[in-house]
């Protein structure tokens, strides 16, 4: 119970200090998206007959009229108060836009990501089982498929096949059916509410939209999975604790599963950490071609039209959760081995 | 050794196909009475007003909202549009104007009600009114050009009568009145929204509504979807019957290829914005039903900063003009699904009509281009960048490569730029673009409205920066010209100084490309370019 409690005072005190890189990140996205050409005012007065006048009042509105570091001021002040700022794009607050958002990113990663690991780590150890065999080849040339094709290609392609060629999927329109209706909210995980809500119905509709953008990002993250899980296999299988396991007799499942997995295990959730943040990041492809309603594609659609707040926003949702990320893995680690502190 | 056999990616797939393999909507019986609608774009407000609101926004307020009147619709070569001269009432039962023209007098329907029961009154329509030329929202810009300026110039008679006194007799106040802005809001809802510092409730009206239209909204989100249902008591369209549709899913599907599988499987109804070849390969099926109008109240343009040297220089236009290889552009970016704006003959060299947008005598010519360069004293041609927005990329980037090949013929070396939207438009309205691609629409086309709008004045609109004070003279007169005959005589006038001074290139007005079940009728191009959903109907 001290290892616990003391696990759970150093990952606080690691939190804290990692609050002034988010306030870099934080002033740092702000000037950048300020250096950006591009006049979000002009850009979004752009009815037919809008002309100098709505350009000024949406320059007021959004606070471009004043100077930079006054609006720095306001905006670091508007945090501090938890207001992210508003859209110009949905016309909502960001930071309901990002809590609305979010959870349909996340669900969709942590989705993507176990069927990774799901795929990857039985590949990579049955690779490292037989270096050099046919399977080895075999899973070699699957994860350098899924590397190759971009997420959207195998997205259209999933689409392509699925919905359109076989009609097995339902139409790649977000998360959920537009004719099922929505659970109470209370996780916004989808699967998780309609379970909540005692809907099986419902969670097998949400499951089903879920499965083919689930798969085409699991698809592109298999293969850094699977290579170093076989790496790190291989490593583990030919040192010296796991010959004496084998000459004393141990079972094959105790050997492999039990001594060798377990050592070999800690680099793969290293990368596991970093394929999670880069896939929330990155998955702004698949949120695109199946409608996904995440945060990645709003904030390139910001992006494109100089909305300052949603991108601001989202930059510094991805740094909290970055650093939210290293700290899990971190305490992974202490799980997988206990001789690994964090500090 | 059990885990050699054991094949996970295989069992992977296998888990994943039993999954897919799924039970069939159950929801067929409200099916058919639903409208699923699916577009790249979203709604962002539900008031139309709010600067920054979308298109979608604009044709959402449609079903949500009434105005006082309405535009009519006819056929033009076999499809329904919008008939500009054909103004009926939609909350007003009749109107009358003065014979002087400075009078409009609109009498409501009695029974007309706002979605909450209470009944449609003057004050209402004078509250709105006042709204959209007294508050800073979008409106105000738009009803000015209907000579639409203060809340002075709204009175009511009697609860059901109000009358809207102009000072000049303008054509263009009764139109303006049937736009998108100047809905009818009801006014005691509204007004316990309102606040001090927004006595206009600009900030409620654009999350919820409180109109009198065609449809209720269910459910909101900005950036995926609406749903809306019908309003039972609604009876402005066809007489006395609601809208077709109990239920209109608006929806957002960002990826084009997707929307055209969508409506390919019968899974969603209609959509207007697809790629020009995916329409193609779907009317060659012939499974679905595609209405292609040409958009004839916009225009594609390659435009020229004519304040920008070598462009200042006429030379110069005219020799980019006649070296533009305009069939191939327009295959490459339209896949010639629209109208052409080049290749007329104009047989004794002067416009046939008055008309704007019209069809210019240009058509690729080299040596005649390569004159223009000499004449502009620039025969060894000079360099240039062209530039387009990546929201065009679609049909501007192999128009673009075009564009560079050609103009390369004649010495003229082409960098092409592309531009983010928002960077893009900056740099219009800063004036800083010398050549590029960009459109335009007037939700009111007349000619003198175009010429004033989009020839004169420094500022946005005025994408060839043309500053030419007998063009802009001749367009303010014709505005409020009664005769006919006259407005008809300026309108060639200015149709020949557009081709003599070649401040921009006309190039086409591109094919709304509207795709729909084979069971939706109805459809109907309407002046904000999008889908009336009150329009159509299911057989």
């Amino acid at each position: 119970m001290t290892g616990l409690g003391a696990t759970m005072v150093r990952a606080g005190r690691r939190l804290l200090s990692s609050l002034p890189a988010l306030f870099g990140v934080l002033v740092f996205t702000f000037l950048l998206m300020r250096v950006l050409p591009g006049d979000p005012a002009v850009f979004f007065a752009s009815g037919p007959n809008a002309g100098k006048e709505e350009i000024e009042q949406i320059r007021k509105q959004m606070g471009l009229d004043k100077s930079v570091p006054e609006q720095l001021v306001f905006y670091l002040s508007d945090i501090g108060r938890g207001n992210l700022g508003r859209s110009m794009m949905t016309g909502q607050p960001v930071l309901k836009d990002l809590r609305e958002r979010l959870p349909a990113s996340l669900e969709l990663t942590f989705t993507a990501l176990l069927i990774a690991l799901i795929a990857a780590v039985p590949l990579g150890v049955l690779a490292a089982l037989r270096p050099g065999s046919v399977v080895d080849h075999g899973v070699r040339l699957f994860c350098a498929l899924g590397v190759c094709v971009p997420t959207f290609v195998s997205g259209l392609l999933l689409i392509y096949v699925f919905y359109y060629l076989l009609g097995l999927a339902p139409d790649p329109t977000g998360r959920i059916d537009v004719f099922t209706s929505l659970p109470p909210q209370r996780t916004g995980f989808l699967s998780i509410d309609f379970l909540l809500a005692g809907d099986i119905e419902g969670w097998w509709a949400a499951c089903k939209q879920l499965i083919l953008p689930a798969v085409s990002m699991a698809l592109f993250v298999i293969a850094p999975l699977a290579r170093i899980t076989r790496a790190s296999m291989l490593v583990s299988l030919g040192s010296d604790f796991v010959r004496t396991a084998r000459s004393v007799g141990l079972s094959w499942r105790k050997v492999v599963v039990t001594y060798a997995l377990r050592n070999a295990i800690l680099p793969v959730i290293t990368i596991a950490g970093i394929v999670f943040s880069t896939m929330l990041g990155a998955n702004v492809l698949v949120e695109k071609v199946f409608s996904w309603p995440g945060v990645a594609s709003y904030a390139l659609d910001a992006l494109l039209s100089s909305d300052y707040a949603p991108v601001q926003g989202f930059v510094l949702l991805m740094a909290s959760l970055f650093v939210l990320v290293n700290l899990v893995v971190d305490i992974c680690y202490g799980i997988a081995d206990p001789r690994v502190s964090i500090g | 050794m059990r885990f050699v056999s054991f094949r996970p990616a295989s069992s992977v797939l296998a888990a994943t196909a039993l999954l897919l393999i799924a039970t069939a909507p159950s929801q067929a019986q409200t099916r058919a009475e639903t409208l699923r609608y699916v577009t790249g774009a979203s709604v962002n407000t539900l008031d139309p007003n709010i600067p920054g609101s979308t298109r979608e926004s604009f044709a959402l307020s449609m079903s949500t909202y009434d105005r006082l009147v309405a535009f009519g619709r006819k056929q033009l070569n076999g499809k329904w549009v919008f008939d500009l001269d054909k103004i009926t009432g939609e909350l007003a039962e009749s109107y009358d104007v003065s014979p002087d023209g400075l009078k409009l007098t609109f009498r409501l329907r009695k029974d007309a009600k706002f979605q909450d029961g209470s009944p449609v009154t003057a004050e209402d329509v004078k509250w709105s009114l006042d709204r959209c030329v007294t508050a800073p929202i979008l409106g105000k810009a738009q009803l000015l050009t209907g000579s639409l300026t203060s809340a002075d110039q709204f009175k009511v008679i009697d609860p059901l009568t109000i009358e809207v006194t102009l000072p000049k007799p303008d054509k263009l106040a009764l139109p303006n009145l049937a736009t998108v802005y100047p809905m009818i809001i009801n006014s005691k809802v509204a007004k316990e929204h309102a606040t001090a510092d927004d006595p206009w409730a600009t900030a409620w009206l654009k999350e919820h509504t409180a109109g009198s239209g065609a449809y209720v909204i269910e459910t909101f989100k900005p950036g995926e979807q609406v749903i809306v249902k019908r309003n039972e008591a609604w009876n402005r369209g066809s007489p006395d019957k609601p809208a077709f549709f109990k239920r209109v899913i608006i929806q957002s599907v960002p990826e084009p290829a997707t929307r055209a599988n969508l409506v390919e499987r019968g899974d969603a109804d209609l959509v207007v914005d697809l790629q020009a070849s995916d329409v193609q390969s779907l009317e060659a099926k012939g499974k679905l039903k595609v209405i292609s109008t040409p958009q004839y109240n916009s225009i594609t343009f390659v435009s020229m900063n004519n304040q920008i040297p070598p462009f200042d220089n006429v030379n110069v236009r005219r020799a980019v003009a006649f070296a533009l290889p305009y069939d191939d552009m327009f295959k490459a970016a339209l896949f010639g699904r629209g109208a052409p704006l080049f290749g007329a003959s104009w047989p004794d060299g002067k416009p046939l009509n008055g008309i704007y947008p019209f069809q210019q005598p240009v058509k690729i010519d080299l040596d005649k281009a390569r004159e223009y360069l000499k004449a502009a004293g620039l025969p060894e041609g000079f360099s240039t960048t062209f530039s387009f927005n990546v929201g065009q990329a679609s049909t501007a980037e192999p128009m673009a490569a075009l564009v560079k090949e050609s103009l390369g013929k004649i010495g003229i070396k082409v960098d092409i730029q592309k531009l983010p939207d928002a960077q893009m438009s900056t740099q219009i309205n800063e004036k800083k673009l010398p050549f590029y691609t960009e459109g335009i629409v007037a939700w009111l086309p007349s000619t003198d409205y175009f010429y004033r709008n989009f020839y004169t004045g420094n500022q946005r609109w005025n994408y060839s920066s043309i500053n030419n004070p007998d063009l802009a003279a001749i367009a303010q007169e014709a505005r409020f010209e009664p005769d006919k005959a006259k407005y008809e005589e300026a309108g060639r006038k200015l149709n020949a100084m557009h081709f003599d001074l070649m401040p921009q290139i006309m190039l086409w007005q591109p094919n709304q490309d509207a795709v729909m079940a084979s069971s939706i009728e109805g459809y109907t191009y309407e002046f904000h370019r999008q889908v009336d959903y009150r329009d159509v109907s299911r057989k």
